[in-house]
């Protein structure tokens, strides 16, 4: 493969990954409040929707934007809502909003399928872009791309060095202890849930506005459960999970390739590549077999080791939490 | 109203029972201003709903025909969420399942058929259930996350289902054809279950009551079915009696696929009497898969309760195509129907539960009162 060929390759990828990657940035800061937003494959096949068809109208890429937010915050609300205020499982609720979300994009974006409309433009960052191998892959791309970057490290940065972080993590693994410091939990979680929720509905537009540009039925259909999948082997940090999406989208790349090099293999071997692996992916992260396989590794290596492959789930991931 | 249901407990009781079919009855009420917004005259829209599901011999049949894949369904995913396993592969469990019995029925083309259908439906029921057991070691014994690993599952499943159907399983006659529609050759006609001549209702459902009562059975009179409940409401305490959780974690994702398997298993020798694929899971199951789990919520989770439910579903699906044909509003209507359903019954299931908790509450106040009374002073 030409080298040109391979940087315009891993262009693509990194421009493929961003919806993953904000979606799962966005699911992170739900779920480490403590509250699992289920309906992430509707909810972004919603603001797919609604983010083509509100910038097709008032041909604002903006409006697209804020519309895939809205769709995607209340989303969440619903989610929240229903876990806090009715005590109703999450997973119940997230699934059935999955199913709604589903088939109501396919009705409401149905007079709107397979139209060209707004596109996010393309704005290579000047300087940067000119680096060589790196700059043409990661800076020649468009604003969606570069605030995906931004979101990792801003998510990371808030989650993880910063009070209003902190509080908020304590809503996902000690409730009480953090209702005890005086953090309204249930606030938290309402916050976290709408904030979370937004990034999915701008994932979801993102992907209509700038990856497969345009609305069809069920254009990011799997998507969501892939970005849930990611989140739980990022081991809810934001930037593990920035590489589990790149790891992701250069999968699939590699898989279209290999379809092309192996025609005669039967193309469906392909399809189920990325599921397959996803499985296999889960099943390491979440298993001792990566403790066990440290343990092989020089004493040396063992503690970082064990700090880049350590998976700990929020603790009341999940869980309603009563104030009283 | 709290005063009125104290003093009169039998009603209160029929309250309880009745208050999903309430709930329906109001989500149908909004509905009804939905099809307003639509120009659509709610009333007339209803009769078609009615009509279409329970109108005549044929529209009951169908009903009944539509709604015992949804029951088998729900009776796999009662198992596995009793037991503390949430089964989202319903799809994919079914989808095995179906391609299991479709390879009996065309691997013997020549036996009877009192051979080869029982022959199948037990090789559904087992494929389902291979299937199904898979996430359920890997969450057992590995801790992935089952919800995900299903989701996964259903995924590869279907596109197992669309090879063998292109390649291997496809019609010898649309090889020659050369159209290639990806279905297998229709299924020998002595295979089809019996049939209610002319409606197209047929054994399976009556199989699929059956096996809601031995469901029942199962989880609620005998010992693994305790242990499965058991590990499912706490799997610590269980781990501490002596229970071996994993391994009824894996059973229960086991036969939770297996029913969802047996599910298609039944759709293709009941109705389908072939297997096809229009390159999507919905095109052969029709949803059922995930289907099947709102009904089992439905139901409050209890296979019993998954008949009613199962029916009321294949009723609203069947009728509310017929509504759609009449009236011509969105298919969508539909969905924000069913979705509409759901959220009602759950969230009366929430008051209602909160309305005991403040009559237990009275009561147990009343008899503190009382006996302090007693108390000499």
């Amino acid at each position: 493969m030409d080298s040109s060929i391979l940087i315009l390759t891993l262009a693509s990828i990194v421009l493929a990954s961003t919806p993953l990657i904000i979606a799962v940035c966005g699911e992170i800061l739900t779920e480490r409040s403590g509250i699992v937003n289920l309906s992430l494959d509707g909810s972004m096949l919603m603001a797919a929707m609604a983010g083509f068809v509100v910038a097709f109208e008032t041909d604002s890429i903006w409006f697209g934007f804020l519309a895939g937010a809205a769709i995607g915050a209340f989303f969440a609300f619903i989610v929240a809502f229903g876990s806090i205020r009715l005590r109703q499982s999450q997973f119940a609720i997230g699934f059935v909003l999955t199913l709604l979300g589903d088939d109501l994009s396919a009705f409401l974006g149905q007079n709107y399928t397979r139209i060209p409309g707004p596109i996010v433009t393309h704005y290579p960052i000047p300087i940067l872009k000119d680096i060589p191998i790196i700059g043409p892959i990661f800076f020649n791309q468009d604003a969606v791309v570069y605030f995906a970057y931004i979101l990792v490290a801003v998510t990371w940065f808030w989650l993880f060095r910063t009070q209003p972080g902190l509080r908020m993590r304590s809503a996902g693994d000690r409730p009480e202890a953090g209702f005890a410091r005086g953090v309204g939990i249930n606030y938290q979680r309402y916050l976290y849930a709408l904030i979370g929720g937004a990034l999915v509905g701008i994932a979801g537009a993102s992907y209509s506005l700038n990856i497969k540009i345009g609305w069809s039925e069920g254009i990011t259909r799997g998507l969501g459960w892939i970005a849930l999948a990611i989140v739980i082997f990022g081991g809810w940090s934001p930037i593990r999970g920035m590489f589990g999406a790149l790891l992701f989208g250069a999968t699939k790349a590699l898989a279209t390739y290999l379809q092309r090099t192996f025609p005669e293999v039967s193309v469906v071997a392909f399809n189920a590549i990325p599921w397959v692996l996803m499985i296999v992916v889960l099943l390491l992260v979440g298993s001792d077999f990566t403790e066990r396989l440290i343990t092989i590794a020089p004493k040396s290596l063992q503690r970082p080791l064990q700090r880049l492959l350590r998976i700990s789930p929020p603790q009341a991931l999940g869980s309603t939490f009563v104030e009283d | 109203m709290q005063e009125f249901f104290a003093n009169h407990p039998k009603i209160w009781r029929a309250f309880d029972i009745l208050l999903p079919f309430l709930a329906t009855l109001a989500a149908l009420g909004v509905g009804a201003v939905m099809l307003m917004a639509f120009d659509a005259n709610p009333v007339v829209a209803y009769g078609a709903l009615l009509e279409g599901a329970f109108g005549s011999t044929n529209a009951l049949a169908d009903t009944l025909v539509k709604a015992t894949p949804l029951l088998l369904v729900a009776l796999g995913i009662c198992i596995a969420f009793r037991g503390g396993v949430i089964n989202i592969g319903g799809e994919g469990q079914l989808i095995l399942g179906a391609l299991g019995a479709t390879f009996v029925g065309l691997s013997f083309p020549d036996m009877p058929g009192y051979v080869v259908i029982p022959l199948a439906l037990i090789f559904g029921f087992i494929s389902g259930g291979a299937w199904g057991a898979i996430p359920g070691f890997l969450k057992a014994y590995f801790n992935v996350n089952e919800i995900l690993s299903t989701i996964m599952m259903n995924a590869i499943a279907v596109q197992g289902m669309n090879y063998l159907l292109r390649e291997p399983m496809i019609d010898p006659v649309q090889l020659e054809a050369a159209s290639r529609i990806p279905q297998t050759a229709r299924l020998n006609a002595a295979f089809d279950l019996p049939r209610l001549v002319p409606t197209r209702l047929h054994l399976g459902t009556a199989l699929a009551i059956v096996a809601a009562f031995l469901v029942f059975i199962f989880l609620w009179r005998t010992v693994v079915g305790y242990r499965i409940r058991a590990v499912g409401l706490n799997a610590n305490a269980s781990r501490y009696a002596g229970i071996n959780v994993p391994r009824h974690i894996v059973l229960s994702m086991l036969l939770s696929g297996a029913f969802c398997g047996l599910a298609g298993a039944i759709q293709i020798y009941g109705l389908h009497h072939r297997m096809f694929t229009d390159g999507s899971a919905t095109g052969f199951t029709g949803s059922a898969g995930f289907n099947g789990i709102v009904v089992a919520l439905f139901g409050q989770l209890h296979p019993l309760g998954a008949i009613p439910a199962s029916f009321l579903f294949g009723a609203l699906i069947v009728g509310a195509n017929k509504l759609q044909r009449v009236m011509q509003v969105p298919s969508s209507f539909i969905i924000a129907l069913n979705g509409l359903v759901v959220v009602f019954v759950v969230s009366a299931d929430y008051w209602r539960r909160r309305l005991a908790r403040r009559r237990e509450a009275e009561a147990v106040g009343e008899l503190l009162e009382s006996s302090e009374a007693e108390v000499p002073t």
